[in-house]
């Protein structure tokens, strides 16, 4: 019998007038989208490699070993196809130099805001938008609409167990609603290959468990939305009761529980921590500036002027007090990352209040699923971040190692007298600037398991609240009045 | 007769669980969204205010003006500006000032906080656009094929009921019944916004009053097209379906479609790239003008403080011929990328006002002063306050200090101590959001196209419903 029931579900939905149009919408808007990123994808990719030649000309074309700046660059990321997430609100690259920390900037919404205004569709966008939906319209007048059609007691004056009868329910809307979206899914990703998208083994891995992942939220909202018909006597008031729970689930509280984590926690600005840091550095400098004029003026004190001392002695002094600065350069290095741990910190805090509360949503766990499956979650700026800091820590002792071979840097050196004595003198040249040991920027990368750890709890969450809405489904229906 | 059709409709939508459930969630979401907004001010504000008081902080202690290094001004937050975020979110809000060159901003806030990226803010535009345009689909999708399903249609053109009274008074019955809780609504959210002590300007209020105005006609656009879509099906579950589709177009593809296309069709050159081309003529003067000081020969005697002086000046020659010839180079870059630019998006625009939720968008943060021009007019703005840095610092030290080269002055022989610098005579920026009129002019062609929309989706239905098959 229960299988007969799903056959019969199955057959009601594929039949249905609907069905074909909404078919068509949403596999349309899928490979819409999935074409759509990987237009954007190649696009970053071009942008990448371009930004990576002209940052190695750049590179090649300095002639200081002080003051030398490489930049590096975030590598797109084939999955962001799927799921953006935070790639375009993210900086693309950092600046790495000795004297300032590492700092994502440009982010492709903050260089071109016309792309901000409407932001990119994706997969997960659809997913969460389109085929929840789309679930609820297919749905929303399981049982109410039986009900109301009068064939509901019909069925139940046969020896059909109520249990069985929810069941083939939501078995029968589920078949007749996921199976047929596996085909533009399928073809989604037929077309990235076709596209030559590189998808590696565990990029494979991830992208599949982000297909699940959407499958599960699509079967959240068709086990909801038949729960909802269990709740409500009238298909009018279930189709509207499944709009707000729609509107709640998907588009407000996600947003609230985020919004609500900013008022909760605060976390200070970067602008004001970079205030700090520089009113450090300034203090530091000012005091460094104080003692090297008092060691100039004891390291003069029995000359008219520095022209009248020898010359070697002289670039010595140079040479100390360039030690001296790259000392007070480390100290500022390592207030700058005293405040930014603390302000990663007081962040973390803040997220993860904020990412609880939104997980109150199906919505907002398949989301932050996805992104963490994708590598476009929050992640991505800390991960990023951390890769850049290790990559600057082996930059900075190649640097040093080359200043401290190439001597001082290319200043002008002016000096002026209270005795009214004018001097200039300029450093001597050094060694040509060799790069070709210069440490080569390694993309960090994440593995499934890495990628995956963080999904489980999203995953449980929306397998968790699906078996809740079955079971609130159950319950209603074998108390339901099907008269 | 138009009235008593007006008056049912009236009656019948408030006695309707319809309605109760749709001004519910419009309260609750506009009242939210203000709650929101308005903390979300206080609390940027807050950061503002300490970003700025860091700033100054810095240069406590500092005891010559050529020291001051590292300026840096902000973009505050703008009260109307948390009730339609628009791209304020996206652009950097950080600029450092030197006193001369290129001014780029910084730390946007989804950068610097990309939680808040995840899932977006609530605002007006987000409400406005998704939420009243699904509401009022709700409303209108069975207007006409909903009341044919009923049989009730049949009965009320069977009374003299002239076809046109009939759509005429249907329409207006379910703008009323929602426009007023609407407003209702909003206009207790207004209230929230002086009791957390926000107090917005005359003008501020007017713009607010036309972001309402701009919903109202939104949501009169969906619900025309709503009932139209309604006279052309026979069954309410078509309607609602043709409907959905309609609106998932036109809210959720169309405008992001628009931006996508005008992407490809005017070729942008990467940022990157002007930057690559930049820095390498930036080496290039720097190299010229290295050996032009290591060259200066002073002709002032012995006097240190006229040596300095004319030293001071000459760097000051220097790094102003560089900066000219750098703004020149600089310029044509950017002249070029920002004319390629406003093609672009003047195309994507174009094709985005197909749909009415571009229209909404484009409208709203007009009218907010957080649409597309903000980048620009802070730029252009925080380019002014340099001048003026520049004109101060040159009044205190003598020299623009603009420029990379670091001009140290060690005192020697001093008996006293020099006195702190006061950071508090710093120009102060004030950032002078778009005016007014700017805004509405720039908001006009949005607003009259919501107000034909209405016109168009109406005559559309009033023709439609002419012809109807009501048996």
């Amino acid at each position: 019998m229960v299988t007969t029931l799903i056959i019969k579900e199955l057959m009601a939905i594929i039949r249905s007038p609907k069905f074909a149009g909404a078919f068509a919408v949403c596999a349309i808007l899928m490979l819409l989208s999935v074409y759509v990123g990987i237009n954007e994808y190649q696009a970053s990719v071009r942008q990448f490699e371009t930004a990576g030649r002209l940052t190695a000309q750049r590179v090649q074309q300095q002639t200081d070993w002080f003051g030398v700046t490489n930049r590096v660059h975030r590598a797109p990321n084939p999955l962001q196809i799927f799921a953006s997430g935070l790639s375009y609100d993210i900086g693309r690259f950092s600046e790495i130099n000795v004297e300032e920390g590492v700092k994502l900037r440009h982010s492709v919404y903050a260089d071109d805001p016309l792309f901000a205004v409407f932001r990119i569709v994706d997969f997960t966008f659809i997913v969460q938008i389109i085929l929840s939906l789309f679930a609820i319209l297919f749905t929303y007048d399981a049982v109410c609409g039986e009900r109301e059609d009068g064939t509901l007691r019909l069925v139940l004056a046969n020896a059909v167990p109520r249990a069985h009868f929810i069941f083939a329910k939501c078995a029968g809307s589920w078949l007749g609603l996921v199976v047929p979206i596996c085909v533009p899914i399928v073809l989604s990703m037929l077309l990235v290959v076709v596209a030559g998208v590189p998808l590696s083994g565990p990029e494979w891995a991830k992208l599949l468990t982000l297909i699940g992942a959407s499958l599960l939220f699509f079967t959240f909202f068709i086990v909801v939305g038949v729960m909802i018909s269990t709740l409500a006597r009238r298909t009018a008031v279930s189709f509207l009761l499944s709009l707000v729970a729609w509107i709640a689930f998907v588009l407000v509280i996600p947003r609230a529980g985020v919004l609500a984590a900013g008022q909760l926690v605060s976390v200070p600005s970067v602008a004001e921590i970079e205030g700090r840091r520089d009113g450090f550095a300034k203090a530091r400098w000012v005091e460094f500036q104080r003692q090297m004029a008092e060691r100039w003026d004891e390291r003069t004190a029995d000359a008219d002027s520095t022209l009248e001392m020898d010359g070697e002695q002289v670039w010595g002094w140079m040479e100390e007090d360039q030690r001296a600065r790259t000392e007070i350069e480390r100290g500022i290095d390592e207030f700058e990352g005293k405040l930014i741990a603390d302000l990663r910190r007081s962040r973390e805090v803040q997220e993860r209040l904020g990412l609880s509360l939104s997980r109150f949503s199906p919505a907002a766990a398949y989301q932050l699923a996805a992104m963490s499956l994708a590598g476009t979650g929050l992640e991505l700026k800390s991960r990023h971040e951390d890769a850049f800091n290790e990559y600057r820590d082996g930059f900075k002792q190649f640097v040093e190692k080359k200043q401290e071979e190439y001597g001082l840097p290319n200043v002008v050196e002016v000096s002026i007298t209270s005795e009214g004595s004018f001097n200039i003198q300029t450093s001597r040249e050094g060694p040509g600037l060799d790069f070709g040991e210069l440490p080569q920027f390694d993309a960090p990368h994440t593995t499934y398991a890495a990628a995956l750890t963080p999904a489980i709890t999203d995953l449980g969450l929306l397998a968790f609240y699906t078996i809740v809405a079955f079971a609130g489904a159950f319950v209603r229906f074998i108390r339901y009045d099907v008269r | 007769m138009l009235k008593t059709i007006i008056e049912k409709e009236i009656r019948d939508i408030i006695g309707s669980t319809k309605f109760a459930v749709t001004f519910g969630i419009c309260a609750v979401l506009i009242l939210l969204s203000f709650y929101v907004g308005a903390n979300n001010y206080l609390v940027s504000r807050a950061r503002y205010e300490a970003a700025k008081a860091e700033n100054l902080r810095q240069f406590a202690g500092l005891t010559d003006w050529l020291s001051v290094r590292q300026h840096r001004i902000f973009l505050p937050p703008q009260p109307l500006g948390v009730l339609v975020t628009g791209i304020s979110n996206d652009i950097g809000r950080t600029m450092q000032i030197t006193g001369r060159g290129e001014l780029t901003a910084e730390d946007s806030r989804f950068n610097e906080d990309p939680l808040f990226a995840i899932f977006r803010f609530l605002d007006l535009d987000f409400l406005f656009g998704i939420v009243l345009s699904l509401l009022a689909m709700v409303f209108g999708y069975d207007v006409i094929s909903g009341e044919k399903e009923r049989g009730t249609l049949r009965l009320a053109l069977a009374n003299a009921v002239p076809r046109h009274t009939y759509i005429l008074g249907r329409f207006c019955g379910n703008f009323i019944a929602l426009a007023v809780p609407l407003i209702a609504a909003m206009l207790l959210g207004c209230l929230l916004l002086p009791v957390f002590g926000i107090a917005l300007t005359g003008g501020e209020w007017l713009r607010l009053g036309l972001i309402l105005v701009a919903g109202l006609l939104y949501f009169g656009v969906f619900l025309t097209l709503a009932i139209f879509v309604s006279a052309l099906t026979h069954r309410s579950s078509s309607s609602f379906l043709v409907v959905l589709v309609v609106w998932i177009l036109a809210v959720m593809i169309i405008p992001r479609v628009a931006v996508l296309l005008a992407g490809r069709a005017v070729d942008v050159p990467p940022l990157d790239e002007i930057d690559a081309q930049k820095a390498a003529f930036n080496g290039q003067l720097w190299r010229e003008h290295r050996e032009q000081v290591a060259g200066f020969k002073p002709t002032a005697d012995d006097d240190p403080e006229k040596l300095m002086g004319e030293f001071h000046r000459f760097m000051g020659d220097l790094a102003d011929e560089r900066d000219k010839k750098m703004q020149e180079f600089a310029g044509r870059l950017n002249e070029d990328r920002h004319n390629r630019c406003r093609v672009q998006q003047r195309i994507a625009f174009t094709l985005a006002r197909v749909s009415p939720a571009a229209q909404l968008t484009m409208a709203v943060s007009a009218l907010a002063g957080t649409a597309l021009e903000l980048k620009d007019h802070y730029q252009q703005q925080a380019l002014a306050y340099q001048e003026q840095y520049a004109r101060f610092m040159k009044e205190k030290t003598g020299i623009n200090t603009g420029g990379q080269m670091m001009i140290l002055r060690i005192r020697q022989g001093e008996d006293e101590e020099p006195k702190p610098i006061d950071p508090g005579e710093l120009p102060v920026f004030e950032f002078r959001p778009l005016g007014l009129g700017h805004s509405l002019g720039a908001a006009i062609v949005d607003l009259g196209l919501l107000a034909l929309g209405n016109v168009v989706f109406f005559a559309g239905a009033f023709i439609t419903f002419g012809r109807y098959d009501v048996r």
